[in-house]
């Protein structure tokens, strides 16, 4: 067991406009190791990981291989240095074939020519000395998801990598494929590659990991071997104990159910199921929080909700009437209301005043227009009503929605939404990128709206957020819910389930 | 036992024979050969035959849409449709104009308009695949065909002519590659600025240089090529025997391009550029250089279609706007061929063939004339709107890259 | 679909992303009204500039060029303001608005489309298909009374013009087909088949003279009447002040309708006026259909006002259409702006032409045009860069404290 560190990271620290990403952080990876790279969102596993790949600058630290310090301008350097990164969304061209994929820029040549029997057989060489099966000649637009992870990985290992970094690998995989990595990962280790393995999924790490390190906040908190770790004491690690920012709320008497989803069922582009089966009501005068780490299928749960995706199974009943959203017009009319995950794209129309973003839904509709004449007063008016009431700074009913801040942004959003009185209201995302004073709005808001007899749904990927405003918080993993919290809160037992503790990854 | 059976029908060739997109081809074919029928050398009189072979046609288009193929399938039934429609007209005309009209040096004719087509194509074909939309082909082809008559005449010979006519097209595609690539300008915006300031200039230095309307004559043009036997057999000879220098160049262009785009490293890296070039940015591939080589290079070649259009076909004369509009089939060519050489070349015969018609029957039949002009444009309406195929730029073609 | 394709680095949403929400011409849209009039008037400048350089090369002197063009134009008429079109000045005033009133029209067609986020290249081609309805429908009908027999001939040419615009927005629409190509396509079709219209044995062309490719005339009744100058002499005619009217009207209909407001949401960002209800097919299908409406008045306005007929030969020789394109983008797509750069490039094409014989300077008028040429590529060259040279420094400043996304 070759005890030879391949990579060393001192003290790295990389700040973004308000953030700290990487905080002094540490990081070493031994010849033939698999280390993974724990922590949750926000925590700077990728950010750390983009330095080293040269994508990043550090603002200080440094970088030592095999000993000596490095220094990579781009990431062709730390291919030349023999580092390879497999992104979570492949930088791959669907309409070539695997082949081409993988030797382009190193191409091998014939003359002038490209030989492409040279690299089909090379490529086929890498295939069967690491496990990793795939086609050489097959266009990439034809092959799964963790076939392209393959096709990903050999890249790299064409290039002569020795160390792989993997970026959330299985966020994408199928638990059968999560397994044939692991398998593959195994034999990579065996020829002495060194594996660093960036995740939030505990069971995962316990599984495949030599050593693992956990960040939280931009810090490394501790590197610990895998024997001797559990999950609760990573879980431990990786939430901490830290005191929340409770809102101060009267506690919730719900009323009747106002939203009712049964068995829903949603499968994505590529075909892999996101939402497998969930089920949930949502009563007037409550707020249900959703709380889960990114891309456990949350968002397509929204999506499909909200009418902007299509529901594969299952139902939805808006006050007891049941719906199949086929377009966010009927789920509007129902008297559903979205505060969208994405405000610049899907929320306002930034080139529009604020005026013209508040009658998006209703322009059509008298007060605000009449046999489509539009009466742009009537908007002003209203815009400034909702200017006060939500205090939304940075312009009037004429300002561009453009130039407001994000927190201000939102206000419109939001304010547009509730003000059409809707029965069920969704939010998604509400405070992403927003200051601190902005969440505090917000938040408020959101607890009068249920007292104002709403029923609303909150999803967060920040759970401080969930746990603080949520009356009832359902866990979401690998698109089931993991769990039900109703009361006083178990933070530790919520960050569990959200880590998938429990659930092993599915055997072949 | 059907194991035989099956093991036989399952290599690719007899499945692709299956699929009803072969059917759907065979369709268009006999669509066009329902045409072609009526026309020498066949030249049936009945109008029985090209009816026959049309419904034949239609028919399997419409076998090959209910099989899924729709698109094809009705595009192969109008296909059908049309060809009996153009064959029962050629059955009407007389024989003497049908023989006047189609001939073998109706061949050499198509050849000779396809030309020009074929280098904007290729051209064309090269700046997309690289991932820049080059609607300034037009006012590169245009700035070849002055200068290259310019330059021959100055120079004494009609190398130095498509010498000078291919650096005016470069230079104003390096002008047009700096707005689109470096500034990241809208490329339509760019193309559609490039197309008016080649017309200007051309028109302007023209007059400037030439004061009257006409280059002075015995300008050195581009020579034909005179295949010795060839040149005197009965049908070849008119057909093929006497061919401009330009026309084989661009057979040979076509060729090389095909080989360069899909053999060669730097055609792989081209595309890659065209289809995701953050992926290609991310293995070390200089997008920007790509590009840049790319746009300048499909200037090059739309000016020397240019030089031909003016010094070889044309005579070693030039008038205003003398491209009328050949920058756009040339694009409608490469659209229709689906960004592929060989597809291109088929395209431009297509059309190249389609206006020496309109030319010829320009005497007997204004208005059968006047549908054979339109009939480039009408196609690659049709091919965009995917009747015929999809039809699939690369992916990135036409979205400025920034370099992260 | 929430799709992400690129790993954006974090804190800083990239132009490109930023650019990927909205289509190409909604972004030229977006950043053409953060220019203001400054940018325009720049532009403008700057491209008079190198063509004088131009000018100046070829050994002829710019600046008196540049006056020729100006008083050719009639613009001096500013200084002895006068009714009588017999002076010189005011007759070359009349000529230029002339111009002006069709330029405005296609201006509109290129500028509709653009607030829709579409790029209407086809105006060429819809004018010409408004010039050849209106002089079907004004030579049939003889013997109608004026009013009726005007408004036939213009509202027909618009609805065709509307119609021949109308298949490129339905492609797009349905089968997603780019309208730069299909409009282009449109465009040399409408070339042909008025070749076709007027040439020997066309439908439309000459009844009394056979040997001439050229139309029939309109009748008396379906003519525009001449407010300025003599009809004889191609005085300028109603048609200008519809034209002026087209401007209001455009105006109107994008910020006081809610179909504007649909086709201003669609045109900035799909995404969020789909979300808000929007047909985006629906009206990606109007817009085109507005637009061509728009060219196709100025086809019937030019017909009826004072071509009267049309020919082969007439044809190559305008290039109104695409002037068109040039006026949108200079104008930034306004009411106010293409008005403004529709009586620049007006004066422009009449001055040049006409200005250069009588004037002092030793420029051809043949020369001259084709200075208009290069003028007006240069000011549409620029007007595509000089977005992007405001954007850089512009936007720059505005993304940078939005954005803070958490890192992963």
């Amino acid at each position: 067991m070759a005890e030879e560190l391949v990579l060393e990271m001192r003290g790295i620290r990389k700040e973004f406009p308000g953030v700290l990403a990487n905080d002094r952080v540490d990081l070493d990876v031994r010849r033939g190791e698999v280390h993974a790279l724990l922590g949750e969102n926000g925590a700077g596993k990728s950010t750390l990981m983009n330095i080293l790949y040269g994508l990043y600058r550090p603002d200080a630290g440094e970088i030592l291989l095999h000993g000596k310090p490095v220094s990579f301008g781009s990431a062709r350097d730390a291919i030349q240095a023999g580092i390879g990164m497999v992104h979570q969304h492949f930088m791959l061209i669907p309409v070539m074939t695997v082949a081409e994929n993988i030797v382009l820029g190193v191409e091998p040549r014939d003359k002038l020519f490209l030989d492409e029997r040279a690299a089909e057989t090379r490529v086929r060489e890498l295939s069967e000395r690491f496990g990793l099966v795939v086609d050489p000649t097959a266009l990439v637009s034809s092959i799964t998801v963790g076939q392209e992870q393959r096709v990903e990985i050999l890249k790299a290992l064409f290039r002569g990598a020795d160390i792989l970094i993997l970026d959330e690998p299985t966020a994408v995989l199928t638990p059968q494929e999560a397994h044939e990595l692991f398998e593959i990962v195994r034999s990579l280790k065996a020829d002495g590659k060194s594996i660093i393995f960036i995740s939030h999924k505990l069971n995962e790490v316990l599984e495949i990991a030599d050593r693992i390190t956990v960040l939280r906040r931009g810090r490394k908190i501790e590197t610990v071997p895998r024997e001797g770790a559990t999950e609760p004491s990573l879980a431990r690690a990786m939430v901490g104990r830290e005191v929340l920012l409770r809102v101060d709320k009267p506690p919730a008497t719900p009323g009747d159910v106002l939203l009712s989803v049964r068995d829903l069922r949603v499968i994505d582009e590529r075909g892999i199921p996101k939402v497998r089966g969930i089920s949930f009501d949502v009563r007037a005068n409550e707020i249900v929080g959703i709380a889960g780490v990114d891309g456990n299928g949350q968002s397509e749960l929204i999506e499909a909700i909200t009418g902007l995706r299509r529901i594969d199974g299952g139902t939805i009943e808006v006050a007891g009437q049941p719906i199949i959203p086929r377009s966010p017009r009927e789920m509007l009319d129902a008297g559903v209301g979205h505060i969208p995950e994405d405000r610049q794209r899907r929320g306002l129309v930034l080139e529009f005043s604020i005026g013209e973003n508040v009658a998006l839904h209703d322009y059509a509709k008298p007060p605000d227009s009449k046999w489509g004449w539009l009466f742009p007063q009537r908007m002003i008016e209203r815009a400034r009503r909702l200017i006060k009431e939500f205090d939304v700074r940075g312009g009037g009913p004429e300002t561009r929605a453009g130039g407001l801040s994000g927190g201000n942004q939102q206000k419109v959003v939001v304010a547009r939404e509730v003000d059409r009185d809707p029965k069920v209201l969704i939010a998604a995302q509400p405070t992403r990128g927003l200051d601190v004073g902005a969440i505090e709005f917000l938040h408020r808001r959101l607890v009068a709206e249920r007292d104002e007899g709403r029923a609303i749904l909150l999803v967060s990927l920040e759970l401080d957020e969930v746990l603080s405003l949520s009356d009832k918080v359902l866990v979401i993993y690998e698109g089931e819910i993991a769990g039900e919290h109703v009361g006083e809160f178990s933070e530790h037992q919520i960050g569990l389930e959200m880590l998938g503790v429990g659930k092993k990854t599915e055997a072949a | 036992m059907s194991g035989i059976w099956t093991e036989r029908l399952d290599n690719p060739v007899s499945k692709r024979l299956r699929d009803p997109a072969s059917t759907g081809y065979v369709a268009i074919g006999l669509g066009v050969f329902a045409a072609f029928l009526a026309i020498p050398p066949i030249e049936a009189r009945s109008i029985v035959w090209s009816i026959l072979v049309g419904i034949v046609a239609t028919l399997l288009g419409i076998w090959t849409a209910t099989r899924g193929r729709r698109r094809l399938g009705y595009g192969a039934a109008v296909a059908g449709l049309i060809g009996m429609g153009l064959g029962i007209l050629a059955t009407r005309s007389g024989t003497g104009n049908l023989e006047a009209v189609f001939n073998a040096a109706l061949i050499a004719q198509m050849f000779a308009f396809a030309t020009p087509l074929v280098f904007g194509a290729i051209a064309g074909m090269f700046s997309e695949r690289s991932g820049v939309v080059n609607i300034g082909l037009e006012g590169m082809m245009l700035m070849g065909a002055f200068w290259g008559v310019y330059g021959a005449d100055v120079g004494g010979s009609w190398v130095v002519g498509l010498i000078v006519g291919a650096a005016a097209g470069g230079a104003l595609a390096l002008l047009y590659a700096y707005f689109a690539i470096h500034l990241r300008a809208d490329q339509i915006v760019g193309g559609t600025a490039v197309n008016f300031l080649a017309l200007g200039i051309t028109g302007y230095f023209f007059f400037q240089l030439y004061h009257g309307n006409y280059v002075p004559t015995g300008v050195s043009t581009i020579p034909n090529v005179r295949i010795p036997f060839v040149a005197d057999s009965h049908f070849l000879g008119p057909a093929i025997g006497n061919l401009s220098l330009m026309i084989w160049a661009g057979f040979g262009l076509v060729i090389v391009s095909y080989f360069v785009i899909f053999k060669t490293p730097i055609g792989l890296r081209i595309r890659a550029c065209g289809e995701h070039p953050r992926a290609a940015d991310t293995v070390g591939i200089n997008v920007y250089a790509v590009r840049y080589g790319c746009v300048i290079l499909s200037g090059i070649l739309a000016a020397l279609g240019g030089v031909y259009l003016s010094d070889g076909f044309g005579g070693g004369s030039f008038n205003d706007n003398m491209t009328e509009g050949r920058g756009f089939i040339a694009l409608a060519a490469m659209i229709f061929g689906n960004w592929r050489p060989f597809g291109a070349f088929g395209a431009a015969l297509l059309f190249g063939l389609s206006s020496a018609i309109a030319l010829r029957l320009q005497v007997y039949s204004p208005s059968a004339s006047t549908l054979f002009n339109v009939l480039p444009y009408v196609l690659t309406l049709i091919a965009v709107a995917g009747v015929i195929g999809r039809s699939v730029p690369p992916a990135a073609d036409g979205r400025p890259y920034k370099k992260q | 679909m929430s799709n992400e394709e690129h790993p954006t680095p974090p804190a800083e949403q990239t132009e490109e992303a930023k650019a990927d929400i909205s289509s190409a011409a909604g972004r030229l849209a977006v950043k053409q009204r953060a220019g203001g009039m400054i940018v325009p008037v720049v532009t403008a400048l700057f491209a008079f500039l190198i063509g004088g350089l131009v000018v100046l090369g070829t050994g002829h002197d710019p600046l008196s060029a540049y006056r020729d063009i100006f008083n050719g134009a009639g613009l001096n008429w500013v200084f002895h303001p006068t009714t009588d079109i017999a002076n010189t000045a005011a007759y070359n005033l009349s000529q230029t608005l002339l111009q002006t009133t069709t330029l405005i029209l296609c201006g509109l067609a290129v500028a509709f489309a653009f607030r829709c986020g579409m790029f209407n290249i086809g105006g060429q081609g819809q004018y010409f298909i408004g010039l050849y309805v209106a002089n079907w429908l004004g030579y049939s009908f003889q013997g109608m009374a004026r009013l009726p027999h005007v408004l036939i001939a213009v509202v027909g040419a618009t609805l065709a013009g509307a119609a021949w615009a109308g298949i490129a927005g339905v492609l797009k629409a349905t089968v997603g087909a780019h309208e730069v190509i299909t409009t282009i396509m449109l465009n040399w079709i409408a070339i042909w088949v008025g070749e076709w219209l007027f040439g020997d044995g066309g439908p439309l062309q000459n009844a009394a003279n056979k040997t001439v490719p050229i139309s029939n005339d309109v009748a008396g009744s379906a003519q525009l009447p001449v407010f300025w100058g003599q009809q004889q002499l191609q005085g300028l005619h109603v048609g200008f002040f519809v034209a002026i009217a087209a401007l209001v009207v455009f105006s109107l209909v994008l910020n006081r309708t809610t179909l504007g407001y649909e086709v201003r949401a669609v045109g900035f960002n799909p995404d969020a006026a789909a979300y808000g209800g929007i047909s985006v097919r629906k009206n990606l299908v109007r817009a085109m259909a507005i637009s061509g409406a728009f060219a196709g008045l100025a086809g019937a306005l030019d017909m009826l006002g004072y071509l009267y007929h049309f020919g082969q030969s007439d044809i190559p020789a305008t290039q109104v259409g695409f002037l068109g394109i040039a006026v949108a983008l200079l104008g930034r797509n306004t009411a106010v702006g293409v008005g403004l750069a529709s009586l620049l490039f007006g004066a422009l094409l009449f001055g040049t032409t006409h200005g250069l014989q009588s004037g002092v300077s030793t420029i051809d008028p043949a020369l001259a045009s084709n200075l208009t040429y290069i003028i007006q590529g240069l000011v549409v060259l620029f007007v595509g860069a000089d977005l992007l040279v405001l954007s850089i420094w512009g936007w720059r400043k505005k993304l940078r404290p939005k954005h803070r996304e958490a890192t992963a």
